[in-house]
């Protein structure tokens, strides 16, 4: 079939992997607009992360990057870099990212496959408590949800503790196996079972969407590289998977090196879109059907915001919401694991999951968190941080190594006044966009709280808890509510499509009315696909 | 193995073995030299420590004062250079396939909570060591306090240093680099510049100036091309000279020479900076309410030298005329400047030749340059560096010419300079 003009998904991530493929399925021909650079390939595929620093010739180079940017110098507060060998994230002057910050500091992609090139694997459903402000209701999604576990594999427990929070998912593959740190302390979490879930804390097994399968070719070897890109493609990647996938269909058109800025309306329908070609620098403009914008909540606030305020210059030149996921990290010492070899091979990322139940209103009842234990990073800042001189806290970090973990809690946001996306400088014709950003106090208080019940957990648990890390806003990498479901002309209905533009359907996190605390990604696709099931054509 | 530009953070290849000897693990040539250039861009993201670990900071690294300020650093001064080093280090290592095996080794078993015992021991010495070492630091930094404090952190400082290619004015603005000011410096000629821009690192806060000073006009000419905002600058230091060794005091070419390079070009200088400021500048920091003036002239000035081309002329002539503008600066109403004379005597420069006991009775380049920046930004009239030496000097002229001819007339001329 094709339509008035052609039927374009912008975008390259999750979402628009998910509305693609599932326009393709109904029958549609879809052009997918998008920067589409290419993430690197990585060295040495058999090699673990340790073995790698022999293998390659500047292992400086890849692991802290060209000028050591990935070195962080004492008495800065970070303990993480992102590898500079990975090149899907956009640095923060880059040309393309058209964003200024007020409190906000985003990560973006331009990569074909998004940011989901380097995501964190945990693959959750929401449930209807985590969408009891939705326009759409928890019941319509378990159809979309196994449609994206057919989709994406997924490796989880029959079942655990965390069931009851985490329902609804398909594992098609079994659960990563976990290190000796983490089968010693989910052994002690099962003596302390029936006290901890009494005080709301709960732990199982990670919910990932990875291959384990050992008779599939790209079955995770436990190569200890997660962060720093999985050489065998077990993590799902829709740029490896999903994106794959649409080009069986002869109706899919994958447009590379268009930066969508904003679409052209004439009397509440969209007639164009105007992009920047990336190749040459130029802006064009060129007809089409239906869009779905899915380019990343907060690329598809930018571009609707833009359309919005051209096609009605009266309106404010601000969104409706912006939402992120707040992290914290709260390293600890398990006393139990102190003095104990580490394992030589390990999934990287968190082979167990916590949560804390029983919150009360607004927030989601189930507040959702990852237990890590070290065994492969960059240790250098943790062990600058150590209170002690620096021989002894090297001495020290390394005989305790196998011992030190951490929790990392993500805290659910929703939309409140004064969290937006601003136009720069509207008269102008400026295509930057102002993240204006803060906490509230309420959820700050929320944080305070949760922060204290996970540390007394901690403790339960024989560990030692020592600190909470703040991210930065912004750093939590989920986004949402640019333009979310709801009433009003900046705000699209239940299925997605836009209110103030009948052919325009917002396909990603942008939509969400609320941002629940577990992972984002498995939603964004079910959304995405769901979208592009109910879309009037 | 070239000596580190930057002393207060980079490390010597004898300090980072000693450093490695410290953390237990063995030096490795490559990541000496990306420890080199990893340190060599610090002063461009850090501010440098003032005060007493200021002072710690520019103290060489040996096995005794890295265990000391190592633990003392990490209790009180987070961002100290050494914390720099000791960081650096340990992940350089930690991501090299030799170095972290190394690195990570660890007791297991029992041998592991032995092991902590005896290192909760070690701290304890550790601190019976350094609390009351650093209390000693402490003590004897705030005595010598009155006897010239020196700044460390010149961060939104702007420099102007003539003759940045080699001697005084390279450490000059060595210095002001490695302590995080702006510095614009005049080189001689490209191939200067070609050098220096090869040398240093490429985020190093340097705008380099061709001029060459012995032609009328060519400075005044290439601060206009530059575009320079000329009171922006906080510190303006002339420190470009030249020498004619050998030379007859009566060669009229080279007595020429010296005073257009040694007088008439810091008067160009200073003219074109007490100018009326330009609209079309480069918009590089703010203006600076106070100017700091400074004239590396010579101990030389307080006599006369025989077959000097006229140096030791030329050096009376910049004195004198330095203090005069200073007298017209103070009287009149518009920017403020303040002047400092440097008349150095012996020190570690091309034009001292250090051997013998000289090793000893030379002040370093680096605490001279040092001496001159802070003292000019504390608005000291003069500086004399070493002083013993000016105190011979001025002996030796209070006693007589003939006495001075005797004593002088030993001098043998070396090669211009």
């Amino acid at each position: 079939m094709r339509h008035v003009g052609p039927l374009v998904v912008v975008g390259g991530g999750v979402s628009a992997a998910h509305a693609a493929l599932t326009l393709l399925e109904r029958g549609y021909e879809v052009d997918l607009w998008d920067v589409g650079r290419e993430e690197v390939t990585f060295p040495e595929p058999a090699a673990t992360f340790h073995e790698l620093k022999r293998r390659i010739a500047r292992p400086d180079t890849y692991l802290l990057g060209a000028e050591l940017e990935a070195l962080i110098p004492p008495a800065v507060p970070e303990l993480l870099r992102y590898p500079p060998a990975r090149r899907f994230l956009a640095k923060p002057k880059d040309p393309l990212l058209n964003f200024e910050s007020d409190g906000f500091a985003p990560f973006a992609s331009f990569s074909k496959g998004g940011l989901a090139n380097g995501w964190g694997a945990n693959a959750l459903l929401y449930d209807e408590d985590d969408m009891a402000e939705w326009l759409v209701s928890a019941a319509d999604m378990p159809p979309v949800y196994r449609t994206v576990c057919e989709r994406i594999p997924v490796a989880a427990p029959d079942a655990d503790d965390l069931s009851p929070h985490l329902q609804g998912l398909h594992p098609t593959q079994a659960p990563v196996a976990l290190t000796d740190a983490d089968r010693r302390m989910y052994d002690r979490y099962a003596r302390k079972r029936r006290v901890l879930n009494k005080e709301g804390m709960v732990m199982g097994l990670s919910r990932l969407a990875v291959v384990t399968d050992p008779g599939r070719p790209d079955a995770c070897d436990r190569c200890d590289r997660c962060l720093w890109g999985c050489p065998r493609d077990a993590i799902y990647n829709p740029h490896v998977s999903t994106l794959a996938s649409c080009d069986a269909y002869p109706g899919y058109r994958y447009v590379p090196g268009r930066m969508v800025l904003s679409l052209v309306a004439r009397e509440g329908h969209i007639k164009g879109i105007r992009y920047l070609d990336t190749a040459t620098g130029a802006i064009r403009e060129e007809p089409c059907g239906a869009v779905f914008l899915a380019a990343g909540a907060l690329q598809t606030g930018a571009i609707f915001l833009r359309t919005l305020v051209r096609a009605h210059p009266d309106m404010s030149p601000e969104t409706d919401g912006l939402m992120d996921t707040a992290v914290v990290k709260i390293p600890f010492l398990a006393l139990e694991g102190m003095g104990r070899p580490a394992d030589p091979r390990a999934f990287q990322f968190n082979r167990l999951m916590v949560g804390l139940t029983g919150n009360a209103p607004p927030w989601p009842r189930y507040l959702h968190g990852e237990l890590l234990h070290l065994t492969s990073l960059l240790y250098h800042p943790l062990i600058e941080r150590m209170p002690f001189d620096s021989r002894l806290s090297k001495r020290l970090f390394f005989t305790l190594k196998s011992a030190l973990g951490v929790v990392t809690l993500f805290f659910p946001d929703r939309i409140v006044p004064g969290n937006r996306q601003v136009l720069a400088d509207p008269g102008s014709g400026s295509d930057r966009v102002r993240l204006c950003y803060r906490e509230s106090a309420d959820k700050e208080a929320f944080m305070r709280e949760s922060i204290g019940r996970m540390r007394s957990a901690l403790w339960r648990l024989g560990c030692v808890p020592q600190g909470a890390v703040h991210s930065p806003s912004g750093g939590g990498i989920h986004y949402a509510g640019t333009v979310p479901m709801g009433a009003g002309p900046k705000r699209c209905d239940a299925n997605g499509r836009s209110n103030a533009f009948s052919n325009l359907y917002i396909a990603d996190g942008a939509a969400f009315p609320t941002l629940p605390s577990k992972s984002i990604t498995l939603s964004l696709a079910a959304h995405a696909t769901r979208v592009a099931r109910a879309a009037r054509i | 193995m070239t000596e580190p530009l930057f002393p207060l953070w980079q490390v010597d290849r004898r300090e980072y073995d000693a450093v490695c000897a410290y953390l237990g693990i063995t030096p490795r040539d490559h990541i000496y030299d990306a420890l080199a250039t990893h340190l060599a861009e610090a002063p461009f993201r850090v501010a440098a420590p003032e005060g007493l670990f200021g002072r710690l900071a520019e103290r060489a690294l040996t096995p005794w004062t890295i265990a000391r300020l190592d633990l003392a650093t990490r209790l009180f001064a987070p961002g100290h250079p050494i914390r720099h080093v000791l960081n650096g280090t340990i992940a350089l290592h930690e991501v090299d396939g030799d170095g972290y095996p190394e690195l990570a080794a660890a007791p297991t078993g029992w041998r592991a909570y032995a092991s902590m015992l005896k290192w909760a021991l070690g701290l304890v010495l550790n601190l019976a060591l350094t609390l009351p070492w650093l209390s000693w630091q402490g003590v004897m930094h705030l005595l010598r306090a009155p006897f010239g404090a020196v700044r460390n952190n010149l961060r939104g400082e702007r420099v102007l240093i003539t003759g940045v290619g080699r001697g005084l004015g390279r450490d000059l603005m060595l210095h002001c680099l490695e302590r995080g000011a702006d510095v614009v410096g005049v080189v001689r000629d490209r191939a200067s510049f070609e050098r220096l821009r090869d040398e240093l690192p490429a985020r190093a806060p340097l705008t380099l100036v061709v001029a060459d000073l012995a032609t009328p006009g060519a400075l005044t000419e290439a601060l206009e091309a530059a575009k320079l905002e000329r009171d922006t600058f906080s510190i303006v230091i002339a420190s470009a000279g030249v020498k004619h060794d050998g030379r007859s005091v009566t060669s009229l070419a080279s007595v020429r020479d010296t005073l257009q390079v040694n007088v008439l070009a810091p008067v160009e200088l200073i003219e074109w900076l007490v100018s009326p400021r330009d609209t079309d500048g480069d918009a590089r920091g703010p203006r600076a309410e106070t100017t700091a003036l400074v004239l590396v002239s010579s101990m030389g000035r307080w006599h006369g030298m025989h077959h000097s081309g006229g140096y030791n002329a030329s050096k009376a002539a910049l004195s004198i005329w330095g203090e005069s503008f200073d007298m017209e600066a103070r009287g009149a109403s518009r920017r403020r400047f303040t002047v400092t004379i440097v008349e150095p005597g012996m020190f570690a420069s091309g034009m001292t030749k250090a051997a013998g006991l000289g090793r000893f009775l030379l002040a370093p380049r680096s605490r001279v340059a040092a001496t001159i920046v802070s003292g000019a930004l504390a608005g000291r009239s003069a500086i004399r560096p070493p002083f013993w030496f000016a105190l011979v000097t001025w002996a030796v002229c209070v006693v007589g010419r003939d006495f001075r001819y005797r004593i002088l007339a030993r001098a043998r001329p070396r090669e211009s300079r």
